[in-house]
C-alpha cells in the first residue's frame, strides 16, 4: 500500500520549489510563484497550443527552410527536400540525424501530447506509469528539434561567399522554430499529476 | 516533498550523501543528496563562463573555396543572420546559445558563492526563481550538435577549418551541462531556507 498524495492532503506543491504548502494560499510561501494544487486548465491550454503548433508545422514544411545561391543559380530547399539532399549525397548519418530532429521528434511529440489530452479527456485508468514516461519523453526531446534551425543559422553565417556561394535563412526556419517553442510551452503546461488524480478515483 | 509527477507524498530528510531518491510509483528522479553540491556548481560555473569567454572571442568556423575564405565567429553569426533580414532568427539563436545560458551561469556563480559563504541576502530567492526558469530555455547542447551536423553538411563542399572558439564552446556545453546536473532543487531551496532561518536567529 502506497502514502497519500499531497493532494489529499489539501497540500499544494510548489512546481518552482517544492515546497510544499497549504493548497489555499495563491503564492508559494518560500519564493513567491503562484502556487496550484494542479496547473490551471492544463487540458485546454495544452490543446490549444498543440492546435497552435500544428498551424506553424505547415509552413514550416511548406517553405524553404534555406536558399542557395550558388554562382547565381538559386535553389530554395525544404525541412524534407534537404533529407533527400543528404541521402543523395550519401551522408545516411546526418539524413538520419536531420530527418529524426526535424520530422520524427515534433510530429512524435504532438502525437505524444494529443495522445495525453485524449486519454485524460476520456478518463482512462489503464498504463498509468507508462503515459507519464511518454509524458516525461516529451518534455526531454523537445529542445532537440532546434537542431535544424542552428545548422541553417551556422550555414548562413558561415557559407557568404558574395558571388560564389551564399546561404540565406528561408522564412521556414522561423515557423518552424516557432514550433518548436510552442510544443516545449504545450508540454510545460500539461500536469502529469491529472493522469494519477484518475487511478486514484478508480481505486477508491 | 511531493512527487513532481504523480504527487505522491515522501520524507526525503533522511538521505545520505551520495544518495539517490526517486518515486517508486512512477519511477521520477525526486533529488539526490550531494554535499559537496555548491562548490562543485560554483566550479563548473567558472570554468564553463571561461571557456565560453574563448568560444566568443576566437574564430569559431572558416569555410574556404576556389580561393575565397570567409571566417565566421559565434557574433559573427548573429549579426549575419540580422543582416540577412531575419532579426527573429537572430534573437531567438543569440538568447538560446549564448544570452540565456551565460546569465544562468553568472547567477548560479553569485548564488553558490554566497551559499558556500554561509551569506543569506533577500534577493537570492527572486534570483533563484529566475534561474530555474531561465535554465530550461538553454539549447547549448543542441547547438553543439547542430554545429557537427552542419560540419558534414558542407565538408564536402569546401574546406573548413575548425577554430580556437569551436573547441571553447564545445567545453563550454559540456561544463553547462554539468553544472545544471550538480543543481539539486530540493537540496537547492533547503538549503537556502537553513541559511534565511540561521539569519533570522542570529
Amino acid at each position: 500500500m502506497q502514502g497519500d498524495t499531497a493532494a489529499a492532503r489539501h497540500l499544494a506543491s510548489c512546481h518552482l520549489c517544492l515546497k510544499l504548502a497549504d493548497a489555499s494560499l495563491h503564492h508559494c510561501p518560500r519564493c513567491g510563484e503562484p502556487l496550484h494544487l494542479r496547473k490551471s486548465n492544463s487540458l485546454q491550454r495544452t490543446l490549444a497550443l498543440l492546435v497552435t503548433a500544428c498551424v506553424l508545422y505547415i509552413p514550416a514544411n511548406v517553405l524553404p527552410i534555406m536558399i542557395t545561391d550558388q554562382l547565381g543559380s538559386v535553389e530554395p530547399s525544404t525541412i524534407l527536400g534537404g533529407v533527400v539532399l543528404l541521402i543523395d549525397m550519401g551522408s545516411m548519418p546526418i539524413a538520419a540525424v536531420i530527418f529524426i530532429a526535424s520530422v520524427m521528434v515534433p510530429l512524435g511529440k504532438l502525437i505524444a501530447l494529443f495522445y495525453l489530452c485524449w486519454s485524460v479527456s476520456r478518463g482512462r485508468h489503464i498504463n498509468t506509469r507508462q503515459r507519464t514516461v511518454i509524458y516525461r519523453a516529451t518534455e526531454l526531446i523537445g529542445k532537440w528539434s532546434m537542431v535544424d534551425v542552428f545548422v541553417v543559422s551556422i550555414l548562413v553565417a558561415l557559407v557568404h561567399l558574395t558571388g560564389l556561394l551564399v546561404i540565406l535563412p528561408g522564412a521556414a526556419a522561423v515557423a518552424f522554430a516557432g514550433v518548436v517553442i510552442v510544443t516545449i510551452i504545450a508540454a510545460e503546461s500539461f500536469d502529469p499529476r491529472i493522469i494519477w488524480d484518475q487511478q486514484e478515483q478508480t481505486d477508491e | 516533498m511531493a512527487c513532481p509527477s504523480c504527487d505522491l507524498l515522501y520524507d526525503v530528510a533522511g538521505l545520505r550523501d551520495g544518495e539517490k531518491a526517486s518515486c517508486s510509483r512512477c519511477g521520477d528522479f525526486l533529488t539526490r543528496m550531494r554535499s559537496d553540491g555548491f562548490i562543485k556548481l560554483q566550479s563548473y560555473a567558472i570554468a564553463g563562463l571561461v571557456s565560453l569567454m574563448i568560444g566568443c572571442a576566437f574564430p569559431f568556423l572558416s569555410f574556404k573555396s576556389s580561393g575565397l575564405e570567409s571566417v565566421m565567429t559565434l557574433p559573427q553569426m548573429v549579426i549575419q543572420l540580422y543582416e540577412q533580414g531575419r532579426p527573429d532568427l537572430a534573437f531567438l539563436v543569440a538568447a538560446f546559445i549564448i544570452a540565456l545560458p551565460a546569465a544562468v551561469l553568472v547567477l548560479l556563480l553569485v548564488l553558490s558563492t554566497c551559499i558556500i559563504r554561509q551569506r543569506y541576502y533577500a534577493w537570492m530567492v527572486p534570483v533563484t526563481r529566475l534561474v530555474f526558469h531561465m535554465q530550461s530555455w538553454s539549447m547549448v547542447e543542441v547547438f553543439f550538435i547542430g554545429v557537427l551536423v552542419s560540419l558534414v553538411k558542407i565538408g564536402h563542399m569546401a574546406t573548413v577549418v575548425i577554430g580556437l572558439s569551436f573547441w571553447g564552446y564545445g567545453a563550454f556545453s559540456v561544463l553547462f551541462i554539468f553544472a545544471i546536473a550538480s543543481l539539486d532543487r530540493l537540496q537547492y531551496w533547503n538549503e537556502l531556507d537553513r541559511l534565511a532561518g540561521l539569519q533570522h536567529a542570529g
